[in-house]
């Protein structure tokens, strides 16, 4: 059974899996096993010449710090999903007009297929991952859920990162700022409206929470 | 046939059925990214495998040099088509396999620019894939391509598949005209009357023609798939056992293909991402356990976005004639339609195998002839049918328009006076379900029909409407096999899906917790892919002739609960040394009889005085299953094919044309639906709002386009290919009735994808402008219909 509780725990233990510290450095090319980062590199010159070794990018990631070797011409995306363990910034257009991979970076909503691993060196990233494994976003996926804003499913998370982006910076949004703040995602399975609805009511149920919060202080 | 609870009516007052707002059992995993789809798997030591894709549309490959690729570091295997593996490995159907010859699985010829061919390169990662593929040395002898399904009709055309003697045998759903295949042409024809004497009486006729391109259904999630081999010492059968993922619920075709034992085969995984009536599987997802057997490690395969543009919905020209009396009651129907039979030639849903039922055969008329031309094309392939309804049922939406406007009448009074009665075309009364449709659908749109261009809006835009009804397309053909547990006062619900993006094992476990008095939580989906009960079925059964089935089972359940706490009440059990410890006290059931008692609240009650009560959990410690097997009784549909009429469902539209800049906006979309009785009703309005979303963006955006010279498709994508966006798509009203007139759970029949359509908007733009343009209706044709370009 899937419940807001056992989703946010593995949301929790995948975050908790992320690498803080890359400990083998192995050759994507022949599998050798080098000591550090400069030893892979040197390894490239020595027999790989022809080929671009290799990055290292170390980012904050749903709060973690975390280092990552990837090709250069690796998407965020990619890297998430093929070296970080993280498959909630979904692979839907590639090409950066879906929003199915939203994530947040710095603030920002960006879209992790079209955003170079090198270009996150130093950012602060959340994916949704990080937003299922944070109680305060709780009454927003239990919004999404009781609401359905959902069919097939595949492109919700990338419309909760979103979701939660425009929360983040309008914490009082009315449905037009919505429908505007999701304009950039698509559902091929067409649950629109579902989603303001849903937005909607986690606003006024967060707000009230955070009533409730600053009562108790 | 048994109907313990009673499927139409017996039941009155509902505590879940119908209820809003209750979580989806999975929407948990979805919301929060944690449900994985085929293409999300990563597995350790995976390798990745990429087919060699066409660059033309009809076409062969002579030969391959794969030395340079192979030499490429990083690249472990290439397969080519001559490989001895590929010799006897052959497509699986989702059908029954016809009889004949069959396709290898993988051969030399493309029949589509973008599939696969010849070669498929696994290597240590994708860009290595992508490299190895561009070293290939591929020889082709290049055909010319037909795309342009008109010309193809054409004697003198070229043929779509020149070595159509390898290919599949007789297609089975096409209705063959007595005559051999011509060419790229496949006839059918089915006739009902007498329509040449019928047109030479008719006292009006109109002649009309209906287009409707291409549109891509575009599954959400790239299909693909990752496997592996392993040795389970714990296997039943001998050999080795198969792990897939990303062929969700297609083990045993999985074990078929590789002719593994079923039982050998693991696939976990339960998300399939939006497959709505999408039900082949791509090559990607059957490839990868060849792959790993050949190179001993996990393969994953997965398709591009590009590589997914497959057909909702097959081109289709229809030229029509109608007649009919000066009341407008129509008397004979003529429809000559040509069908893009696509790569595989298919008659099957959206060509002829629509012929027989649909929307002639909602009408009186009596004198209807369908003649189909199905062209073999290179333009793409329809994995079955998608959200749209396989026929065309915007055909005979267009006729009523027509008649109203010629006759100056409302188009609602037309189709009133067209519709049959329940039973058959001869049945002269009305439907019930569609008169209170209709009369909710009139004050829902403050309906006030005007003749078109007669309309304009303040802001000088001019008004039109548009009004359109279908039956449900059920078919309740399928049995479902059901099993419930009662474990500990928990109800276990097992089920290997499907989570496709329709909401039917929800609706099961609503139906469960109404019958057995428990709430909805209580009831546990424990999906296992090595269950048999799926509700899944044609149109709408998914949801509620599966639910019937439940409730049956349920009640079975009820049954056995109630004899075991009447049983336990006088033979108490002895403590466990795990599970609920009973209650110190008597138990204050003690000497009533099973059928004294109830299950009200998780309380096992007697009937007469609920006051004397027993947690249910205490009331039963022994584990009780339950099963049933079977369908609900026939739908009205099928018993007559779709000629008999239950519950109806309509739908409006009311759009502005700017006429200076050929702007359509559309202003509202209306739907009032007769599911019979609604189940769960926040997923019925999202079914309604996503099949109303399609049909927006198949009229004002959506169509494949290709390349007729080189057959090279030229939107596949979805930057170039455009869905709408939150802010494209209208407000809809929608409003359900219950007349619980279905065959199914509680008289439910669902609604199925009756409120899709190619037409509805099409229509109202013709009412606002008085000129048709084809779908989609882009500004500029709007602008060319009105002759200012
Ligand atoms: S997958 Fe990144 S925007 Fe579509
Ligand atoms: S829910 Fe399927 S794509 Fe949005």
């Amino acid at each position: 059974m899937y419940t807001q509780e056992s989703t946010s725990a593995a949301a929790s233990s995948l975050i908790d899996a992320l690498p803080d510290k890359i400990d083998v450095f192995r050759c994507p090319i022949c599998s050798a096993v080098t000591a550090n980062y400069d030893s892979l590199r040197r390894h490239y010159d020595e027999c790989h010449v022809a080929e671009i070794p290799p990055i290292m990018v170390t980012l904050r990631l749903n709060g973690r710090q975390t280092e990552v070797l990837a090709p250069p011409n690796w998407t965020l995306q990619r890297t998430l999903q093929f070296k970080l363990g993280l498959t909630g910034a979904k692979h839907m257009c590639d090409k950066g007009v879906c929003g199915s991979c939203t994530v947040i970076m710095d603030g920002r909503a960006v879209l992790a297929c079209t955003t170079l691993v090198v270009e996150c060196q130093g950012k602060d990233i959340q994916t949704v991952e990080g937003i299922a494994a944070d109680a305060k976003w709780k009454p927003l996926v239990d919004a999404y859920c009781r609401w359905d804003a959902m069919q097939c499913g595949y492109c919700t998370p990338g419309f909760l990162v979103s979701a939660k982006a425009l929360l983040d910076k309008n914490p009082n949004p009315t449905e037009e700022d919505c429908r505007e703040a999701l304009s950039g995602n698509i559902c091929i399975c067409g649950t629109y409206p579902r989603h303001s609805t849903a937005i909607l009511e986690a606003a006024l149920k967060i707000a009230e929470d955070n009533q409730a919060k600053g009562a108790q202080r | 046939m048994p109907d313990l609870v009673g499927a139409n009516g017996q039941r009155e007052d509902f505590r879940v059925v119908g209820k809003p707002n209750l979580p989806g059992k999975v929407s948990y995993a979805l919301a929060t990214g944690i449900a994985k789809f085929g293409i999300d798997y990563v597995v350790p030591n995976m390798l990745h495998a990429k087919f060699l894709r066409s660059p033309y549309a009809n076409a062969k490959v002579l030969s391959v040099d794969t030395s340079k690729s192979l030499a490429l570091p990083g690249v472990v295997d290439i397969v080519t088509w001559e490989d001895e593996d590929f010799q006897t490995f052959q497509k699986q159907s989702f059908y029954a396999a016809p009889p004949g010859p069959r396709r290898q699985w993988l051969d030399n010829y493309a029949d589509q620019e973008g599939v696969e061919v010849a070669v498929i390169v696994v290597a240590e990662d994708e860009d290595i894939c992508e490299e190895a593929l561009r070293l290939l040395d591929v020889q082709w002898e290049v055909f010319p391509p037909v795309v342009n399904t008109l010309k193809g009709l054409d004697p003198d055309s070229p043929h779509a598949r020149p070595r159509d003697e390898i290919y599949h045998g007789k297609d089975p759903f096409a209705r063959l005209v007595d005559e051999p295949k011509k060419g790229n042409v496949t006839k059918a024809l089915t006739v009902q009357g007498d329509v040449d004497k019928a047109l030479k009486e008719a006292e009006n006729i109109i002649e009309y023609k209906l287009m409707l391109p291409a549109f891509a259904s575009q599954i959400p999630n790239p299909p693909a798939s990752v496997a592996w081999w392993f040795n389970d010492p714990y296997a039943t059968e001998p050999g080795p056992s198969l792990h897939i993922e990303g062929a969700v619920q297609r083990r045993e075709l999985i074990s078929a293909l590789y002719k593994v034992p079923v039982e050998n085969t693991v696939q976990e995984g339960i998300f399939q991402g939006g497959k709505y009536c999408d039900w082949g599987m791509r090559r990607s997802q059957e490839i990868t356990p060849l792959l790993a057997r050949r190179t001993g490690r996990p393969v994953r395969c997965a398709n591009t976005r590009e590589d997914t543009f497959d057909f909702l919905m097959n081109e289709r020209f229809m030229y029509m004639k109608v007649g009919f009396t000066n009341e407008g009651l129509i008397t004979a129907i003529d429809d000559y339609s040509i069908a893009d039979g696509g790569i595989d030639g298919n008659a099957s849903f959206g060509t002829a195998n629509d012929h027989g039922y649909g929307p002639y055969y909602t009408m009186k008329c009596l004198n209807i002839r369908q003649y189909m031309e199905i062209v073999d094309t290179n333009r793409g392939k329809m994995y079955l049918s998608g959200q749209h309804c396989p026929f065309n049922w915007d055909s005979g939406t267009m006729a009523i328009y027509l008649i109203a406007e010629k006759l100056g009448k409302d188009p609602i009074d037309i189709a009133k006076l067209n519709l049959h009665g329940p039973d058959s075309q001869e049945d002269d009364r009305s439907v019930p379900s569609f008169d209170v449709c209709l009369e909710e659908g009139k004050k829902l749109m403050n309906w006030n029909w005007h003749a078109s261009g007669m309309k304009k809006l303040p802001d000088g835009r001019y008004h039109g409407a548009s009004f359109r009804y279908q039956i449900c397309p059920r078919h309740a053909f399928t049995s479902y096999y059901t099993k419930l547990e009662y474990r500990f006062g928990k109800i276990v619900m097992p089920t290997q899906g499907p989570v496709t993006g329709i909401y039917a094992v929800e609706c099961n476990a609503m139906v469960v917790a109404e019958e057995l008095g428990i709430e909805y939580d209580d009831v546990i989906v424990e999906y296992n892919y090595k269950e048999v009960f799926t509700p899944v079925g044609g149109g709408s059964d998914g949801t509620t002739a599966s639910a019937w089935v439940m409730k049956e089972c349920a009640a079975k359940l009820k049954q056995q609960i109630l004899e075991a706490a009447a049983y336990e009440a006088e033979n108490p059990p002895p403590p466990a040394m795990k599970g609920p410890q009973l209650p110190p006290g008597p138990n204050p059931l003690k000497g009533y009889k099973a059928e004294e008692l109830d299950l009200v609240g998780g309380y096992v009650v007697v009937k007469k005085d609920p006051s004397i009560r027993r947690l249910l959990e205490h009331a039963a410690l022994q584990i009780i299953v339950a099963t049933y097997a079977g369908r609900p009784p026939d739908a009205l549909w099928s018993l007559g094919r779709g000629k008999m009429l239950d519950t109806m469902n309509t739908a409006y539209c009311e759009v502005a044309v700017d006429t200076e800049t050929g702007e359509v906006e559309i202003l509202r979309l209306g739907a009032v639906a007769d599911p019979g009785k609604v189940l769960r009703p926040t997923s019925l309005e999202s079914q309604i709002d996503q099949v109303m979303f399609f049909s927006q963006g198949c009229q004002l955006l959506e169509e494949m386009v290709w390349d007729e010279r080189s057959g090279v498709r030229l939107n596949n994508n979805m930057i170039d290919y455009k869905k709408p966006t939150t802010l494209d798509v209208p407000h809809i009203d929608r409003k359900f009735l219950e007349t619980r007139a279905g065959n199914a759970a509680y008289g439910a029949s669902g609604i199925s994808h009756s409120l899709a359509n190619t037409h509805m908007v099409i229509i109202a733009i013709h009412n606002a402008i008085g000129v048709w343009v084809d779908p989609p209706a882009t500004p500029d044709k709007v602008l060319k219909a009105l002759g200012k370009i």
